[in-house]
Formats: structure tokens, C-alpha cells, sequence
């Protein structure tokens, strides 16, 4: 009976309605802001898709871009620097405001001539080229770049660049005609975009409601209303799923796929996420500065050893730091990375290695096996002879003189190298100014031409180049891709798609479909 | 009463004082906020840049009397990650937290009291042993043990109720029960011991010999008197729940309580909302001990009159 009166309530109380086209995400992270300008991290990139659109839109279902107009219908160089949009008519925020070139060239320049200094960050590491945004008329922005601009699609299509409405955001504080950095911080608790849900509740790190917007331009959003819910536990996530209190749940570990498997109510899909985990080594450190050292400490780690002990082999190997999202610039043939201990101990040896002692820094929880991996890769580093000890720190060490090598992961922020590795391992990029990386005259200009060829074999020719100065003088080794995994009740059908950023959540009509019971 | 009160008020504010300069430092030697508020992979142009912004290159002892400040005119500054007043995060937290709080109170006196005034009175048949002996094992097994095999077998086994945050009264039942569970354990055994001490006592015997009915001697005479140790317990167990079963039974249900906020906010080195989230449950625990001092003295007219006196 207590049984029947409980299960009664359940379906009553906290069951979610698919019936209603309403979906539960129980997620390992919320957010604690919502902006897509700002933001680069794999926990904001599972949101801003559904509630923002970019000028560019471009297919998911493949590897590779297919550019789809979307905030723009049309776009072409009037000038060599300067690109010329059209808008589409019609198009509303979710506030019920008519998206106008003012809007564009607001959500643009924000970004070409950031001042709010989490806009300047975003905007140094990949919008470095973007001068500035004008209107010419309602229906029509111009876009200006410092130097001839090759990426112009793919950097028109980030996160950073998606569009918001400027009279909303400049009426949160303060004075309503002025962008007070205080308007961006408070856009951030209540965004506002175009796309086909609107953000109907958020609250900060705990919970995210999305209800379908009926002013959306394109395809009406499948589901009437989507709550995200941040459950931090694993086995409570696991837990909500069986129970239906979520319909899908984010981030379950490999070794956690067999509790969903073994139930027939349930399933997991997964991929190799577009992100790799990376161990990076000090090349200044006083010890490692011997290029010889730091090729023993790669050559020494048996990569596909860790992906079967560790990813059950469903994590990706590659043999340099590329993706096959990178289309035409993928490069499968570059041999940055292999295994070769025999190498290694000749190399440790013609360098005089002394038996000095090298630490791992590795964050207790942060990535997923990344505990796991230090201690294997510490073990493999014996096999050679090199006395390795795993360092567990808290924070982030990779700017500290005293790091000798520790786990990071390079992400792809877009489906380009420049997404890649040409944000992490620029000039003066981010491992250079954390003072773990260098780079020379020589570098810079092999990178230059990586950066603004308009020729893609010009790109890749200088992309293979900027590798082999990675192979001899190894700043890092790239571990693999880790596979990552949605778990989700059968009525639910959706699946990552290959063409996105990682992480991202799409709901948007055809990504998503839910049985009707 | 009226000295008894001011003292128990300045003893609150001192203790108030060493609270949130102990927090202030502590926070800090956990690790610096920059690391985690700033993120990873950046140029040095733009750390500095950002550290600025989040006013985090201020030395720390500048830091600490703007924290001081921040108690005189009411503004507690910004959470680093929401860069929203933290009164305002925190403050959202506090009802939740309460509510649970509350429910485990409410179960645990109305379990506690009858079962441990009957272990007193049937001290010496299986009645008594029996719930001491569950007391015991209630006593020894932590909170989040018990909340995993709960959450184990009554949802995911059973799938009868739910496990994440405070949507339905369905979702009070294992966190309550997790929160109360060692407090009904401890104070079953100190109601059975104070009821113990007073059922000997002489004016047991008189009040039957008014010709009381039973009930009346037991619940007028022996609870009023035995009240007052079973009191003190209430307040030192309670402060106790309110600061630390909070932080582990909101985490593992993932209710949105201020036990939860100062986990996340630990983890983030969100230093403002940490600090005022410590504040606030150690202020919630003063103003507990300074209650239950005050029934303490209502209860005892002893107290009340050596004080005055």
C-alpha cells in the first residue's frame, strides 16, 4: 500500500512531464553568469546555443562547416578588410524588442572594442583582428579587420559574437544610454538573446529554466520547457535519472556507463569530446630547460595503455595536436607524439640526466582520470628512469616558475587550429606570458603565416611547421581526447553533435525529440 | 535578567568579532582567489588586468578593514563569480536551510522525547533496552552514511523518492531523517538519563502523593525538571546541525540551502560569499546559544535568581 501511495505521488509530484514537452537536465555544473561574450568555459558553452544566435549559423550533424545564414542572410567583401551583412527582417529579442543593426553593431563592438575587462580577455585571445562594427542602414552592418581576415565565417560564428540587445542591456544600471561595465554584470544574471528559448529562470550555480520563445525566427523550439539542474554528485545524478526526477544527465565517467546500461528503461550516448587533455612541461624551468629531457618525459607515456586502462579505449589518441572537426585542416599525418621509451632512456642519458627528481601537478578532481593518469604517467616515467612524483595542488599551477610539468587541457574553441592551438601556444598567447613557453622571431613568423593565409595549403604547410618546433623543443604532450557521456531515459531522443564546440546542449528543432506517452 | 541579558549579548557580540576575523584569514590560507576567479591559460597583461577589476591586487590587511567596513554599513560586498551583493546570495539560502533545519528539529522532539521517557520508566524490561540499543547505532552512524543507504534504497532501488532538491514535501523525508538522525539518538539517551535523575527525586514522590494521575506527575514534574539538561543539549546539538550536517546532507541532496552555498563557494574561493555564508551560520549559532541560554534561565529559576543576585 506504502507503496502505491508513494509511486502515485511520485507520478504526481516530481516525475517530469514528457507528455507536456517539459525535459529535466540534471547537470554536473551550472553557471554562475550567463554570457556568451565573456565566457569560454566547457560549463557556460552547454547554454548559450539555445537562447542566442550568431550572425553565421552553420550545420551540426557533420564534421566540417557548412556556413547557414542566420542573424544575416547574406555577407560579402566590399573591401579586402571590410565585410558587408544584411539582416534578417523580423527578427525579435526574447523581450519582445526588434533586433536591429544597432543591436549588431552594440553585441559586436562590445566585443572589437571591449572595455569591460572579461570582454577585453576573450576579445585579445581571438578577436585581435576585428577593428570595428557600423551600421549603414536598418538592415545592413559593415565589418572592419586590421589585416585580411581568412577565418572571417568561423570568427563571425563564436560564442563571443552572438547577439544581444542593446537598449535592454545598456537599461540594466545606471544610465540607460551608456554600456556601464555594471550593465554587462547584470546581463549576466538576466540574459537576453534571439534564439528559440528564453531564459525564464536562473539561478546562479543551482538552476536554469528555459521556456520556449514563440517569437523565434527559425524553427519553433521543440520542447515548451527545459529545467536544468545542477546536481553536483555523480551518484545522485545516476540516481535522479532512475528515479525520472531528470531525463538527462550530463558527465558520467567511463566507469559509470555500466550502472545505465544494465538498466533497460535507460541509455548513454557519447563522443570523444573536441577538447585534449595535455600534459605541459616548464621549458624554462632551471632542470628542464634540455629540450632532450622533456622529449624523454613524452616519448616515455604510452598513451594508448592510458586510454585502455583509463577510457576503456573509447578515448581518441592522436599523433599531433589536430582535430577531424578541422575539415580541410586536419592534418592526421604530422607524427608530433609517439611512444618510445627506448628513445627516451638514450635521450636521458645523452642529456646527463642525474635522477633529479620532476613533479606532476594534477588537481585532485578537475578532470576526469586526471589523478588516475598522473599516477600512470609517474609509474611509465620510471620505467625509463626518471623519478617522477605526482604533486597534488588545488589550484592552478601552470603560471607558477616552480611547475615542472602538470595536466591541462587545450579545448577547441572553434573548428580551426587558430581554435586550438593557435589560442593556447600563440605569440605572447597564454603559455607564453605564464612564462612556461617561448617563442622567437621564427616562431612568430611561421605563425603568421598559420594565422592569415588565405590559401589553406599555405596554413597547413606552416601548421606542420609550428609542430615540429613543438616535437624538438616540447612544451607539451597531447594525451588524448576523453570520451564523455549523456545518460538519458529511452523516451528521449538526442545525441552531442559533431559539428558543435564541446559540450554543448542543443534542443533546437531537430536535435531533440521526446516519445509521446 | 536584565544583567544576565547583557551579558549574554556582549559575550554574543566578542564572539561575533573573533568569528569573522578568524574567517577573514582563514579563507585566505586556502589558496588565493586570483587562481580560481581569474581561470587558467591567460597572459600576464590579462591577469593584471582582471585582478584589478575583481579588486583582488588590494594588500590584505586593507582587504580585512574593508571586510570590517562592509559590517557597519550594511554592504557585504560582491560575490566574485555573480558579482552580486553575497547578502543577496546568501539570504536566498537561508530559507531552505531553515526549513530542513526545522523539520529535523520537529522530528527529533517528537521522537526523541516520548521514546526517551519511556526507556526511563521501563529502564529494566525490553523496552528500554531496545531503544537504548537503536539510540546507540543511531549514535554511531554518520550522517552521510546514512543518507547514501537511504538515497541506495529508497530511490534508486526502490525508486520511491527523490533525491535532489526541495521541490515536493516528498523531497523532506531522507534529509530530514539523515539531519535528525544523530540528534534523535543523543537526545533520546539524555532525556532517558535526565528523566532518570529526577524520577527519584522528592517531588516525584510528593506529586503522587497529592494523588496526581501518573501522566500528570510525569509530563508536569519529571519533563519540566529533566527540561532543563535536555535544553542544553537541544542547543549544542542544533548549533552543531545547523553548521556542519548542513554543509555534507545539502551537498549529497543537492537542496539549495546555505550548506550547499558554502561548499560551492568554498570550492570556487568565492571569498565574499564564503566569508559571509560562515558569518552568517556562526551568527545563526550565537543567536541559537543565546536563546537557548535565555529558556535556560526562564526554565530555571534558580539560575535566574543567583544571577540577579
Amino acid at each position: 500500500m506504502l507503496r502505491l501511495l508513494l509511486s502515485t505521488a511520485l507520478a504526481a509530484g516530481f516525475a517530469t512531464g514528457l507528455a507536456a514537452q517539459e525535459l529535466t537536465v540534471g547537470a554536473a555544473n551550472v553557471s554562475s553568469y550567463l554570457d556568451p561574450g565573456r565566457d569560454h568555459s566547457n560549463v557556460g558553452s552547454q547554454f548559450y546555443y539555445n537562447t542566442f544566435d550568431t550572425l553565421i549559423d552553420k550545420t551540426h550533424d557533420t564534421l566540417g562547416a557548412e556556413w547557414q545564414p542566420a542573424l544575416a542572410t547574406e555577407w560579402h567583401l566590399v573591401e579586402p578588410k571590410v565585410m558587408e551583412l544584411k539582416l534578417r527582417e523580423g527578427v525579435l529579442f526574447q523581450n519582445g524588442e526588434p533586433m536591429t543593426a544597432d543591436d549588431v553593431v552594440f553585441s559586436l563592438n562590445r566585443m572589437y572594442q571591449a572595455t569591460f575587462p572579461p570582454y577585453v580577455v576573450r576579445s585579445r585571445d581571438r578577436l585581435d583582428n576585428f577593428e570595428k562594427a557600423e551600421k549603414v542602414d536598418d538592415l545592413t552592418v559593415r565589418i572592419t579587420v586590421k589585416r585580411e581576415e581568412p577565418l572571417w565565417e568561423t570568427l563571425l560564428n563564436l560564442q563571443q559574437v552572438m547577439i544581444i540587445p542593446e537598449e535592454y542591456t545598456k537599461g540594466l544600471t545606471g544610465d540607460p544610454k551608456v554600456a556601464e561595465d555594471d550593465d554587462f554584470e547584470a546581463f549576466s544574471l538576466a540574459p537576453v538573446g534571439t534564439g528559440p528559448y528564453r531564459v525564464a529562470e536562473f539561478v546562479p550555480g543551482e538552476r536554469l529554466v528555459w521556456e520556449r520563445f514563440d517569437g523565434f525566427w527559425g524553427d519553433k523550439a521543440p520542447l515548451a520547457k527545459v529545467t536544468v539542474q545542477q546536481i553536483p554528485e555523480t551518484a545522485s545524478r545516476v540516481t535522479a535519472l532512475k528515479t525520472g526526477e531528470a531525463d538527462i544527465i550530463t558527465n558520467i565517467a567511463p566507469d559509470q556507463l555500466g550502472l545505465i546500461e544494465s538498466d533497460p528503461k535507460l541509455t548513454a550516448v557519447g563522443s570523444a569530446t573536441p577538447l585534449f587533455h595535455v600534459m605541459i612541461m616548464n621549458v624554462n624551468h632551471p632542470k628542464l630547460r634540455d629540450p632532450r629531457i622533456r622529449q624523454a618525459m613524452s616519448l616515455a607515456i604510452d598513451r594508448d595503455t592510458l586510454n585502455e586502462a583509463l577510457w576503456f579505449g573509447k578515448a581518441v589518441v592522436p599523433d599531433s595536436h589536430t582535430y577531424k572537426e578541422f575539415g580541410e585542416l586536419y592534418m592526421p599525418e604530422l607524427k608530433t607524439f609517439e611512444y618510445n621509451p627506448e628513445k627516451a632512456r638514450a635521450l636521458l642519458k645523452e642529456a646527463g640526466y642525474d635522477g633529479f627528481e620532476i613533479t606532476y601537478d594534477t588537481h585532485p578532481t578537475y578532470y576526469t582520470n586526471g589523478m588516475l593518469a598522473a599516477q600512470a604517467i609517474t609509474e611509465m616515467w620510471k620505467e625509463v628512469g626518471i623519478n617522477g612524483r605526482v604533486n597534488i595542488v588545488e589550484k592552478w599551477s601552470g603560471g607558477s616558475p616552480e611547475m615542472m610539468a602538470r595536466n591541462w587541457s587545450n579545448p577547441m574553441y572553434f573548428a580551426d587550429p587558430f581554435g586550438s592551438f593557435g589560442v593556447m601556444w600563440a605569440p605572447h598567447g597564454p603559455s607564453e606570458g605564464e612564462g612556461r613557453f617561448n617563442t622567437d622571431e621564427a616562431y612568430a613568423k611561421v605563425w603568421e603565416r598559420f594565422r592569415y593565409s588565405k590559401d589553406a595549403e599555405a596554413r597547413k604547410a606552416a601548421y606542420a611547421e609550428l609542430q615540429e618546433r613543438i616535437k624538438q623543443d616540447p612544451p607539451f604532450l597531447v594525451l588524448y581526447r576523453p570520451y564523455e557521456s549523456w545518460a538519458m531515459n529511452k523516451s528521449v531522443t538526442w545525441a552531442p553533435k559533431p559539428g558543435h564546440i564541446p559540450y554543448v546542449l542543443d534542443f533546437r528543432a531537430g536535435s531533440i525529440s521526446l516519445a509521446s506517452n | 535578567m536584565l544583567s544576565y541579558t547583557l551579558r549574554t549579548l556582549t559575550r554574543m557580540a566578542l564572539t561575533f568579532f573573533v568569528i569573522i576575523t578568524i574567517v577573514f584569514f582563514a579563507t585566505r590560507l586556502s589558496g588565493n582567489a586570483v587562481d580560481f576567479v581569474v581561470g587558467e591559460g591567460i597572459t600576464s597583461e590579462d591577469r593584471a588586468l582582471l585582478i584589478k577589476y575583481y579588486e583582488l591586487d588590494q594588500p590584505l590587511f586593507t582587504q580585512y578593514l574593508a571586510f570590517l567596513k562592509s559590517f557597519t554599513d550594511g554592504q557585504f560586498g560582491l560575490s566574485f563569480i555573480e558579482r552580486r551583493p553575497v547578502s543577496q546570495i546568501v539570504v536566498e539560502r537561508l530559507w531552505p536551510s531553515a526549513q530542513l533545519l526545522l523539520s529535523a528539529m520537529g522530528l527529533t522532539l517528537l521522537v526523541s522525547l516520548p521514546l526517551g521517557i519511556a526507556a526511563a520508566l521501563w529502564r529494566k524490561s525490553w523496552i528500554g533496552s531496545a531503544v537504548m540499543v537503536v539510540a546507540f547505532l543511531g549514535y554511531a552512524v554518520p550522517n552521510f552514511v546514512m543518507a547514501i543507504v537511504m538515497v541506495l534504497v529508497f530511490s534508486y532501488w526502490l525508486n520511491w523518492l527523490p533525491v535532489v532538491g526541495n521541490g515536493t514535501p516528498w523531497h523532506f523525508i531522507m534529509p530530514t531523517i539523515a539531519m535528525a538522525g544523530v540528534l534523535i539518538a543523543a537526545l533520546t539517551r539524555f532525556t532517558r538519563n535526565a528523566m532518570l535523575d529526577v524520577l527519584g527525586q522528592d517531588f516525584m514522590r510528593t506529586a503522587r502523593a497529592k494523588g496526581l494521575p501518573e501522566s500528570r506527575v510525569i509530563l508536569k514534574h519529571g519533563l519540566r525538571n529533566a527540561g532543563i539538561t535536555i535544553l542544553s543539549v537541544i542547543g549544542l546539538q542544533v548549533a552543531g546541525l545547523a553548521a556542519a550536517g548542513s554543509v555534507v546532507i545539502e551537498s549529497i541532496f543537492a537542496w539549495p540551502g546555505i550548506g550547499d552555498l558554502l561548499v560551492s563557494s568554498a570550492l570556487r574561493r568565492d571569498y565574499p560569499v564564503l566569508q559571509f555564508g560562515v558569518v552568517t551560520v556562526a551568527l545563526a549559532v550565537i543567536v541559537i546559544n543565546a536563546a537557548v541560554d535565555l529558556a535556560y534561565a526562564w526554565a530555571d529559576p534558580r539560575l535566574r535568581h543567583s544571577v540577579t543576585a
